[in-house]
C-alpha cells in the first residue's frame, strides 16, 4: 500500500495527471481507503511540491502542473470520498479590493492555496466591502484574503475590515492581505491578522491562521 | 586640390525584426482587435469607439482595421517636449534617445543611512533634484509613492515636488480626472497659459490599460483628458511574459501592440493630432518569485521589436532602461542597467524610463541614477562609432613617429586627446595605491557621494511665483 501511495505522490510531483488518475483508481481497486489515498498520496505529494517551491527548487509552472495532477486525482476520488474525509485545509474568501481590476497576483495566490488543499471562493476583482461581507455570511470561510496593486485602492482593505466589524463578522474570520504596495506595518495598522509578501508565503500564513 | 568628400561615420544600430516579422505582428494585433476584442469599462471610451465603427459582440468591443489605421495616420510622428523653462530639450523624434527615471516606487534606499525605507514626499523632490544635476538624464518621473501625504492626493503632491525639484520635462502619473485637472491647471500656470503649454509641453501623462485586454475607467478617462487638451500622453500596456502577456514574446508583442493601439485610437478620435508616445513593457514574470523582472533580457529584446513596430507606424516610441532586480546597487545592477541602456541606444527607443529602479521597481536609488548616468555616457561614446577622416587617420603623426617611441607627447595626441578618448567620472581607474589612500571606495560609495554633492551644490531655478500661488490654492482646496 505504501508503495502505491508513494507512486501517486511522486507522479503528482512530476505533474503526470493521467498517471495520477490511473494510480488513484488502481489504489481504490486494491482496496486502499479513499482518505488514505488523499492524505498519503495526493496531499503528501503536494506538500513536497510546496516545500520545494518555498526552498526555491521548483518554478511556478511546475507547481501549477502538479496542482493539475492533484485535481485529476481528486476527480477520481471525489465520488467515493466520505464527506468527513474530504475536508479541506480551510476555506478562504478571496478577492481584489474595490477600485482595483488587477487579477493576476490574486489568481496566483488562489492557485497556490488550492494546491495546498485549501478551498477558495474567488470574488474576482473590484470587490466592494459589502460583497466581502455577503460572501462571508454565505460561505462561512475561516479566512478572508484581500489583494491590491495600487496605493489608492489599498485603503479599501481598511474599509473592508471595518465592514466586517460592523457586520459583526470580524471575529469569525482571519484576514490576510497582500499586494505590491502592502506592508506588514500596513496590515497591522488596518487591523488585519496577517500579511503575506508573496503567494508561497500566503500558503504558510493561511496554514498558521487555519 | 579638390576638396575631398567626407566619409560619413556609421553609428551602430540593430534590426530585430524582418519586414515579414513586422507584418505578421501587425496582422496578429489587428486580428486581436477585430476578432478577440477588448473589455472597455469607460462608457465615454466605449461610445467613441462605437461611433467610429467598432461593434460589440460576445461581451467584447471589437475594433476594425480602418479605425486603427486612421488613428495611426493622424498621430504626429514627433513630440517636441520642452523643459519647464520653455526650452525644447527633448524632441521625441526618430533617431533620438533620451533617458529618465520611473514612477511610483513604494520604497527608497536612504542616501544617508543606506537603509531601505518607505518613500516620503521629500524623496520625490530630491530624486528630481538629482536627475536635474545629471547631464544624461533628460526627464524626471516621481520615483516614489510618498506615504506621508494623503493617499488620494499623493500623485498631485508628487507632481508638485517633481517640478520644484527639476526644470527637466516630466512624465507624471495620476489617479483620475480630478488629479488631471489640478495638474493641468498648475502646468498652465508654469507655462504661462493653456496655449503656451500646448505649444511647449513640459509634461506627459503615463497611464496604462491592464493586460490582457482590460481598459479600466480611470485610466481611459485620464487618456481622454489629455486628448481633450491636446497635451502629450503615453499609454503603454504591460503584457509581461507569463503574466499579463503570453509566455512567448511574439504573443506578448502582438497583444501589447493591439492594446497600445486602442489607446492611440481613443486619443485620435477625441482630437486628431494628439501627441501620443507609442510603446509597451515586456518584462518577464519570474517563474520562481513571480516578480516582474526588470532586468530580464526579454524586456530589451521586446523593446528592440516594439520600437520597430512604433517606427513602422511613424510614431515616437517609449522604452525602458537602467533598472535592476537587485536589492542593492551591485554588480547585478550594473549588468542589467548596461544591457538595457545599450539596447535603448542601439534600437533608438526615444523616451527610456525606469532608470534608477532597483528591486524590480519597488525601490528607488539615487546611487543607481548616478551610475546609470555614467553608463549612458559610456555607451554614448560607443555609439559615436569610428570617425575615419584625415584628423583621425593621423597619417602625419604615424609618419613622423619614432619606431617604438610612442605617441604620448605627439602634437596629434595633445591636440586631440580631449575628444578622441572617453573620460570616466565615477568609474574608477586610479592606480592601486591612490585608490587605497582615497579610502578604497567602491562604485556605489562613489555614486552616493556624487548624489549628495548634487543635492548640496546643484541649484534648480524656482517655480514662477504665479505657479506657486496656483499650487497653494489647489492644495488648500484639496484639504477642504
Amino acid at each position: 500500500m505504501a508503495d502505491i501511495l508513494q507512486q501517486i505522490a511522486s507522479n503528482l510531483y512530476e505533474g503526470e495527471d493521467e498517471a495520477v488518475a490511473g494510480l488513484v483508481q488502481k489504489a481504490l481497486d486494491q482496496g486502499v481507503k479513499p482518505s488514505e489515498i488523499l492524505q498519503g498520496g495526493l496531499i503528501a505529494g503536494m506538500d513536497q511540491v510546496g516545500r520545494d517551491f518555498k526552498a526555491g527548487d521548483l518554478f511556478v509552472p511546475e507547481v501549477l502542473i502538479a496542482a493539475r495532477a492533484m485535481h485529476a486525482g481528486r476527480g477520481v476520488l471525489r465520488p467515493v470520498l466520505a464527506e468527513s474525509d474530504a475536508r479541506s485545509a480551510g476555506k478562504l474568501v478571496i478577492g481584489t479590493v474595490k477600485g482595483d481590476l488587477h487579477d493576476i497576483g490574486k489568481n496566483l495566490v488562489k492557485m497556490m492555496l488550492e494546491g495546498a488543499g485549501f478551498e477558495t471562493v474567488d470574488l474576482g476583482t473590484d470587490v466592494e466591502p459589502a460583497a466581502f461581507v455577503t460572501a462571508v455570511r454565505e460561505h462561512k470561510p475561516s479566512m478572508v484574503g484581500m489583494s491590491a496593486l495600487l496605493t489608492t485602492t489599498m485603503v479599501q482593505m481598511r474599509a473592508t475590515v471595518e465592514a466586517l466589524v460592523e457586520a459583526g463578522l470580524r471575529e469569525q474570520v482571519k484576514v490576510m492581505v497582500g499586494g505590491a504596495p502592502v506592508t506588514e506595518a500596513f496590515a497591522r495598522e488596518i487591523g488585519a491578522d496577517a500579511y503575506a509578501p508573496d503567494a508561497a508565503s500566503a500558503v504558510d500564513v493561511a496554514r498558521s491562521l487555519a | 586640390m579638390t576638396q575631398q568628400i567626407q566619409i560619413e561615420t556609421m553609428h551602430p544600430s540593430i534590426r530585430m525584426l524582418s519586414d515579414e516579422q513586422l507584418q505578421a505582428l501587425h496582422s496578429a494585433s489587428l486580428d486581436i482587435l477585430s476578432r478577440t476584442g477588448i473589455v472597455m469599462k469607460s462608457e465615454k471610451g466605449r461610445q467613441l469607439l462605437l461611433e467610429a465603427g467598432a461593434w460589440e459582440s460576445e461581451g467584447r468591443l471589437k475594433i476594425p482595421e480602418h479605425v486603427v489605421m486612421a488613428a495611426i495616420g493622424s498621430a504626429p510622428s514627433r513630440i517636441a517636449m520642452h523643459n519647464r523653462l520653455g526650452r525644447p530639450t527633448m524632441p521625441l523624434e526618430e533617431g533620438k534617445v533620451f533617458f529618465g527615471p520611473g514612477s511610483d516606487c513604494p520604497f527608497t534606499l536612504d542616501l544617508e543611512t543606506g537603509e531601505r525605507r518607505q518613500a516620503v514626499l521629500e524623496d520625490v523632490r530630491r530624486m528630481a533634484h538629482v536627475c536635474d544635476g545629471l547631464d544624461n538624464l533628460d526627464f524626471v518621473m516621481s520615483m516614489a509613492t510618498p506615504f506621508d501625504v494623503a493617499t488620494m492626493d499623493h500623485y498631485l503632491h508628487s507632481f508638485v515636488a517633481m517640478i520644484r525639484g527639476s526644470v527637466k520635462p516630466n512624465v507624471y502619473t495620476a489617479r483620475e480626472r480630478g488629479d488631471m485637472q489640478d495638474i493641468y491647471e498648475i502646468a498652465c500656470a508654469v507655462a504661462g497659459s493653456e496655449t503656451a503649454l500646448r505649444e511647449k509641453p513640459f509634461l506627459m501623462l503615463y497611464a496604462e490599460s491592464i493586460s490582457p485586454l482590460l481598459y479600466n475607467d480611470e485610466s481611459v478617462d485620464k487618456l481622454l483628458f489629455c486628448a481633450e487638451k491636446g497635451i502629450p500622453v503615453t499609454y503603454p500596456p504591460s503584457p509581461n511574459t507569463g503574466g499579463g502577456g503570453p509566455i512567448t514574446l511574439a504573443g506578448a508583442l502582438a497583444l501589447g501592440n493591439a492594446e497600445c493601439l486602442v489607446g492611440l485610437v481613443l486619443t485620435q478620435l477625441v482630437r486628431p493630432g494628439t501627441p501620443f508616445l507609442y510603446g509597451m513593457n515586456t518584462a518577464a514574470l519570474d517563474m520562481k518569485s513571480a516578480i516582474v523582472a526588470y532586468g530580464a533580457p526579454e524586456w530589451p529584446l521586446g523593446m528592440a521589436a516594439w520600437t520597430e513596430l512604433g517606427r513602422s507606424y511613424g510614431l515616437p516610441v517609449w522604452g525602458v532602461a537602467g533598472a535592476t532586480d537587485s536589492k542593492v546597487v551591485d554588480t547585478q545592477a550594473g549588468i542589467e542597467a548596461t544591457v538595457t541602456i545599450m539596447t535603448a541606444f542601439l534600437c533608438r527607443s526615444n523616451l527610456n524610463h525606469d532608470v534608477g529602479y532597483i528591486e524590480y521597481g519597488s525601490t528607488s536609488s539615487a546611487e543607481m541614477l548616478v551610475i546609470a548616468d555614467e553608463i549612458i555616457r559610456d555607451v554614448r561614446f560607443f555609439m559615436g562609432g569610428v570617425e575615419v577622416s584625415e584628423r583621425t587617420l593621423a597619417r602625419e603623426a604615424i609618419h613622423n613617429a619614432q619606431p617604438g617611441g610612442g605617441f604620448l607627447a605627439d602634437n596629434h595626441t595633445l591636440d586631440n586627446w580631449k575628444w578622441a578618448q572617453w573620460r570616466p567620472r565615477i568609474i574608477d581607474r586610479m592606480r592601486y595605491d591612490g585608490w587605497v589612500s582615497k579610502g578604497k571606495k567602491d562604485m556605489a560609495t562613489r555614486a552616493n557621494e556624487r548624489a549628495r554633492q548634487i543635492l548640496e551644490q546643484h541649484e534648480v531655478p524656482a517655480l514662477p511665483q504665479a505657479a506657486e500661488e496656483v499650487i497653494a490654492e489647489i492644495l488648500k482646496r484639496r484639504q477642504a
